[in-house]
């Protein structure tokens, strides 16, 4: 019995009381503000979900449309990626797939930090063209950061490999003996491939687009280093309400507000990920 | 027939290999700017020089929050892996009260943005009257560690052959010397992933800890955040960084090395006799 | 997850709702509670011979400061101050650690959710909201050699009932600084210079967060910048909103952006403190420092105590490096801010002419009629809020 509750209990305490101290703030029962009153009230709810013109509620979409693109160029970008290590990298597809995977498991402020070496107005790209002579001197290309471009790339970036193993895993242990049986009956490569391997991968491609999708809604370092003003996302909205001003209440909308939609997109795509987590042994499906 | 033809195997190819390079470059970029001698990563390369390890190194600054990063990833790998364990062992038994709940609850963390996180817990210390403090960033790195390590050691604990352990507890041990004395050092490899995991986790993670972590006591990601927005101290960062990458990279290599080998070893010991006909 | 049925969702939902009473119970003095968690910075001060002696004291001491006012003899300080260098000299450059302000709203939000900091670089008009929140304790000026030195009109501005919560240490003004061969002079009148669409491009406000709706305010020409009504917030925040597409960008760093920006010509317009102003004609720029028809601001900074230091006297031995006489001279000499040190002499500034221009020597300018001292505002918090709408939008 400890074991089980000994787990819960930490995850119910250190995690669980938070969110919920965070929805009494959000619904102005508590604050941080010496000497405020408080109550019952929903004005910083209503003012963010229904107030006409609201900034956050604003940047909430946008962050949101930001994501979903970044979320489906990785996965469009890890699909081949996966197909080859499945089905042309042979025998050494494991080693490859960790040659891959390896920059995912090095320090992901560091990678961020090495693009904005890269992209920065005197960095890596513009120097070189400048010595080039491609490009006038000092005069940098202004797209390149701290605008939506470097902010998507950077995801990108440091999605692709991730996105791209449960999409090998499917491809992997595809059946060959089908696509074998496919051929039997006439289908041409492309055929195959659009009528038995892909529909079957889909679960693979899903998941990685929800592996993807969840943690970068509430991403914010990518656009703290490389982003710009018009280029930070809601996760930031959130970050500078606590350290940048003391109302802690309607940061706190903006907090739940993000819990929400990362449990709403869980409820849409979680059905086609399977958990065996939840059947005891022995227990079938 | 093979599933990709000729233009497919060269169109698949050639994009695998831009994909290496897009994915190494920035890691390449930081290990040659490590040794620029100029004080601006750009270039033209001015000249090659160490001198921005040696400064790094005497850098209390950064040294000491690289220090306290190690500690607590380390801390953070034992406590999560133990709780992890607690959790598998609870959810791999056939009947569990609540069992819904308690994957719930252990999976809860994978889907809460480490900044909601970090916020919440900002103000939980501050409901309660605690001060930021280095234990409390590592309370919030065992939380998020928690799903990946049930992850990685539920499935290891399922595979494994009861009878072993059935064996140990009709010779008459407990069933925590049982535990202890058989079934872990079977889950050596999961274990050492978890921890591994956790390791990793616990080292990079900025969020948390840069609302946590007391000013005086940064942590590595809370320095390299505050470095990389300073000039003066870029190159030192990045000097460091070049060799956090490369120590990373070796040791993810010796881990999937390390795990295969172990997990073949403890195959071999603990195959089961070859049934024979008859 | 597609096995969780609705029994376990009940369930934990019931878990749930126990946490919110675990956590309603705990909080229900959540007001008195968080003002006690800072100290009792109001309550008796421990006297000297109580407190550890300074070799037993930690030593490690964590600063909020500004960009560019790190102590001399730091890594990090890079923009020519020698002050601090007495501290780093006996202490070592290696036992400071700075964090970071952008804008006077942070030094406070920071002080609150980063801290406890040792010591905090504020401006006047945080300081009783610091004090209220219980963040800092006051100083004792005995331990301070140099703290006769400086201008009784601002030691004075420093203390809330009678304690010195604030020894101040620099003064000036801000304005928008301008490329006077850029800029039509009979654009150049008041602060409705930056929002002028004829620049479009070339304009950067800083990231001032409430000292921006002060320049709003000043730019709609209201009287009440510290007092302003909701609907007269609103059109503040609306008039930023407007000016918004104007700026190239917002600055957050002095060094790092805005007066690299404006050297290299990106930017014509910005707002500026006046030590811009002397950088950039120093760096050979034809600018001026614009003076608004509706008056330019005015502040004054200085040093705060944590309320929760275990540093007392490293603190006080830090701070008595940046207010000796040497180091007043030379910041002044480096910004061309004023400083409170009063014995400082005309003949010690170097240009003399620009000194007089503004004033340096005499602190009480800063409440001269034509100019708005940024002072304390009851509704800071609305005007924060207004101004994360504006970077919102």
């Amino acid at each position: 019995m400890l074991t089980a509750i000994t787990p819960s209990a930490y995850v119910v305490i250190v995690l669980l009381v938070p969110i919920v101290l965070i929805g009494l703030y959000s619904f102005g029962l508590m604050t941080n503000v010496v000497g405020t009153h408080t109550a019952f009230s929903t004005s910083d709810w209503s003012d963010f979900l229904t107030g006409a013109g609201n900034p956050f509620r604003g940047r909430f979409f946008t962050s949101l449309i930001v994501t979903l693109v970044v979320s489906g160029a990785a996965t469009l970008g890890a699909y081949p990626l996966a197909y080859f290590l499945a089905f042309v990298a042979g025998r050494h597809r494991y080693t490859v797939l960790l040659l891959i995977l390896a920059p995912f498991f090095t320090s992901y402020l560091l990678r961020v930090i090495a693009w904005q070496v890269i992209l920065s107005n005197n960095g890596v790209i513009n120097s070189a063209l400048w010595s080039l002579g491609l490009r006038a001197h000092g005069h940098a290309i202004s797209w390149l950061i701290y605008s939506k471009f470097s902010v998507a790339l950077v995801l990108f970036y440091a999605w692709v490999p991730f996105v791209a193993l449960p999409i090998f895993v499917v491809l992997d242990n595809l059946d060959r003996r089908l696509l074998d049986a496919a051929h039997d009956l006439g289908a041409g490569r492309f055929s195959t491939f659009m009528r038995v391997t892909f529909p079957m991968s889909l679960p693979g491609v899903v998941a990685g687009f929800v592996f993807v999708l969840i943690p970068t809604t509430g991403e914010f370092i990518a656009p703290l280093l490389v982003g710009g003003p018009s280029s930070q996302l809601f996760g930031n909205s959130i970050q500078a309400f606590f350290s940048d001003t003391p109302d802690w209440q309607y940061g706190s909308v903006l907090a739940l507000t993000l819990v929400a939609i990362v449990l709403i997109m869980l409820a849409v795509f979680g059905r086609f990920i399977g958990g065996d987590l939840t059947r005891a042994e022995g227990e079938t499906v | 027939m093979k599933a990709v033809g000729r233009t497919g195997r060269a169109v698949l190819s050639t994009y695998f290999g831009l994909l290496v390079v897009f994915l190494y470059a920035p890691l390449v970029v930081l290990v040659v700017f490590a040794f620029n001698a100029g004080n601006i990563p750009s270039l033209p390369i001015e000249s090659f020089s160490t001198k921005w390890f040696s400064s790094a190194f005497s850098d209390t600054t950064l040294t000491s929050a690289l220090l306290r990063s190690f500690l607590i990833a380390v801390v953070n790998g034992l406590a999560a892996t133990l709780l992890g364990v607690m959790a598998a062992v609870s959810l791999a038994r056939r009947r569990l009260a609540l069992r819904g709940v308690v994957v719930t609850l252990i999976l809860i963390p994978l889907v809460v943005p480490y900044i909601v996180l970090a916020v919440g817990m900002v103000v939980l210390l501050h409901e309660l009257g605690i001060a930021t403090s280095l234990v409390a960033v590592l309370a919030g790195h065992v939380v998020i560690s928690l799903p990946y390590s049930v992850l990685v050691i539920l499935p290891r604990l399922r595979t494994l052959d009861p009878s072993i352990s059935e064996a140990a507890l009709d010779l008459g041990a407990s069933e925590l010397r049982a535990f202890w004395f058989v079934t872990l050092p079977l889950m050596a490899p999961a274990l050492f992933s978890s921890f591994l995991i956790a390791f990793t986790i616990s080292f990079d993670e900025f969020a948390i800890a840069s609302f946590l972590a007391p000013p005086g006591s940064p942590t590595y990601p809370v320095v390299l955040y505050s470095s990389s927005r300073t000039p003066a101290l870029l190159p030192e960062v990045i000097a460091i960084g070049s060799i956090v990458i490369v120590l990373s990279l070796a040791l993810v290599v010796l881990a999937e090395v390390a795990r295969r080998t172990a997990e073949r070893r403890i195959e071999a010991r603990t195959e089961a006799p070859p049934l024979t006909a008859g | 997850m597609q096995q969780v049925n609705r029994r376990d969702f009940l369930a934990a939902g019931a878990m749930l709702g126990g946490a919110a009473l675990l956590g309603g119970c705990g909080s229900s003095s959540s007001g008195a509670s968080s003002g006690g968690s800072g100290g009792g910075s109001s309550a008796k001060t421990t006297p000297l011979s109580k407190r550890p002696d300074i070799s037993k004291e930690p030593g490690n001491l964590s600063i909020l400061e500004w960009g560019g006012y790190e102590a001399g003899g730091t890594k990090a300080q890079t923009s020519g101050l020698w002050a601090g260098t007495p501290y780093t000299d006996e202490f070592g450059k290696h036992s400071l650690v700075y964090t970071y302000i952008v804008n006077d709203d942070q030094s406070l939000s920071k002080s609150a959710t980063s801290g406890p900091f040792d010591i905090m670089h504020p401006c006047n008009e945080m300081i009783p909201s610091f004090v209220k929140q219980g963040l800092i304790q006051p100083w004792d000026t005995s331990l301070l050699p140099s703290f006769k030195n400086l201008n009784p009109f601002l030691v004075e501005k420093g203390q809330i009932n009678g304690k010195q919560y604030l020894i101040p240490w620099d003064w000036g003004y801000a304005s928008l600084l301008y490329r006077a061969d850029k800029i039509d002079p009979a654009d150049a009148t008041g602060w409705e210079l930056a929002w002028n669409p004829k620049y479009k491009g070339k304009i950067s406000l800083w990231n001032g967060s409430g000292s921006n709706m002060e320049v709003a305010a000043l730019k709609l020409g209201y009287h009440n910048m510290d007092t302003m009504s909701e609907s007269q917030i609103a059109a503040a925040k609306n008039t930023l909103i407007e000016q918004k597409p104007l700026n190239k960008f917002y600055w957050s760093s002095e060094y790092e952006q805005m007066q690299p920006a404006f050297k290299s010509g990106d930017i014509w317009i910005t707002y500026s403190w006046q030590d811009a102003f002397v950088s950039m004609s120093k760096a050979g720029l034809k600018v001026a420092y614009l003076n608004p028809s509706q008056g330019k601001l005015s502040w004054f900074c200085g040093f705060t105590l944590g309320a929760q230091t275990q540093n007392f006297f490293h603190a006080h031995k830090y701070v008595e490096s940046f207010i000796n006489h040497k180091a007043c001279v030379q910041m002044t000499n480096l910004f061309y801010y004023g400083t409170a040190d009063k014995t400082i002499k005309p003949s010690e500034i170097q240009d003399h002419k620009l000194a007089k221009q503004l004033n340096i020597g005499d602190p009480t300018a800063i409440e001269a009629s034509d100019v708005h001292l940024q002072s304390w505002q009851p509704e800071r918090p609305k005007y924060e809020l207004a101004w994360q709408e504006v970077l919102a939008s």
